[in-house]
């Protein structure tokens, strides 16, 4: 059996890397540096129970659009270099906490690329809707 | 003669217990139509695909049309709707009411829509008894009080397919119109859903 030689130790490094870096491709952006829209914030409360998760996609903030029905919208942004995919849903209550269901509430997958920032957004199915919650889960595939 | 506590004995009998405990595992079970684990498969519009294509179209007409103050409807009535053709131009058979009825029914729920099913496409009704009461009880009274419909939704369901090597990709595209009495197409949007893999996996 031949053993590598040094030259074919470089060659296999070389492809390594190579594959390496175009796995970490990641976003850049570029925005207006004083947008001329100025969002709703509101403020939230996590419950993190994935840590893996809350690395790879994290919530950077909570807007809301005034209106008859409730327009929730939050950012994202993927901290890591690597595409990462999750699923994620919207959970809508009315004024006395009691949830509304909705023939169309569903999880929905999403993936997200290396440093990339994006939002997700729901309108409340109705106007009785006054509070959210927001569910994010690691894609099981 | 050996003990029936012997080693090979228990292990005989460990073996058998794992093996009846094997059989008795459930071959089914419920899953959340909503939820993560739900089949998905490329070449096919999932029930979670319907789900999320209804979803959108609710919250864009929301967006676009209620919330607007767009909706328009005699004497601060709920707008009536009508349901027109959704065409079908899948390599599949799909009945559209996976779509329309979960859109049907959000837009009920908003209190801001309602819909007829009396007047269908081709004057077939999706109830024939209640178009017979509605026509009987409008030969009683009078023509003039008849509320015909203040929009109708229009569509069309499309497939593209595409294969490289291995993987295979299916894009599904949803595309809803919104169409006033005047014959002016008020809201109309897109959701296009898009599947890649080699073959049928778990999960999104």
């Amino acid at each position: 059996m031949n053993l590598p030689t040094p030259r074919h130790c470089f060659a296999l490094a070389g492809i390594a890397g190579f594959t390496l870096v175009s796995a970490c491709s990641t976003v850049k952006t570029v925005e207006r540096a004083e947008p001329v829209g100025q969002r709703q914030m509101v403020n939230d409360k996590r419950v993190i129970t994935d840590a893996s998760l809350n690395r790879g996609v994290r919530i950077v903030g909570v807007n809301e659009v005034p209106g008859e029905f409730l327009k929730i919208q939050v950012e994202l942004l993927n901290t890591t270099g690597s595409l990462k995919s999750f699923n994620y849903r919207f959970e809508w209550f009315d004024a006395n906490g009691v949830q509304l269901n909705s023939p169309t509430s569903v999880y929905v997958s999403r993936s997200i690329e290396g440093k990339e920032s994006t939002f997700i957004s729901a309108t409340a199915p109705t106007p009785s809707a006054k509070d959210f919650r927001l569910k994010l889960i690691e894609s099981t595939r | 003669m050996k003990s029936p506590t012997s080693p090979r004995a228990l292990l005989a009998l460990g073996s058998a217990s794992l093996l009846l405990a094997g059989c008795a595992s459930p071959q089914a079970t419920y899953v959340d139509p909503g939820g993560p684990r739900t089949i998905t498969t490329v070449g096919r519009i999932n029930i979670q695909d319907y789900a999320n294509a209804a979803d959108t179209m609710v919250g864009s007409l929301i967006d676009g049309v209620i919330n607007a103050g767009k909706l328009e409807a005699p004497g601060g009535q709920p707008a009536m709707l009508a349901i027109s053709r959704i065409a079908n131009n899948t390599g599949q058979h799909i009945d559209t009411d996976m779509l329309v009825k979960k859109i049907r029914v959000a837009l009920n729920k908003t209190g801001k829509v309602v819909t007829t099913t009396t007047i269908g496409l081709g004057g077939q009704a999706e109830d024939p008894l209640a178009q017979g009461i509605k026509q009987q009880s409008e030969f009683l009274q009078d023509k003039k009080n008849t509320r015909l419909p203040d929009y109708s939704l229009s569509g069309k369901i499309i497939e593209q397919r595409e294969r490289a090597g291995d993987v295979r990709q299916s894009s599904f595209v949803f595309q809803l119109s919104l169409t006033s009495k005047a014959g002016v197409a008020v809201w109309e949007d897109e959701k296009t859903i898009t599947k890649q893999g080699t073959k049928p996996t778990v999960g999104f």
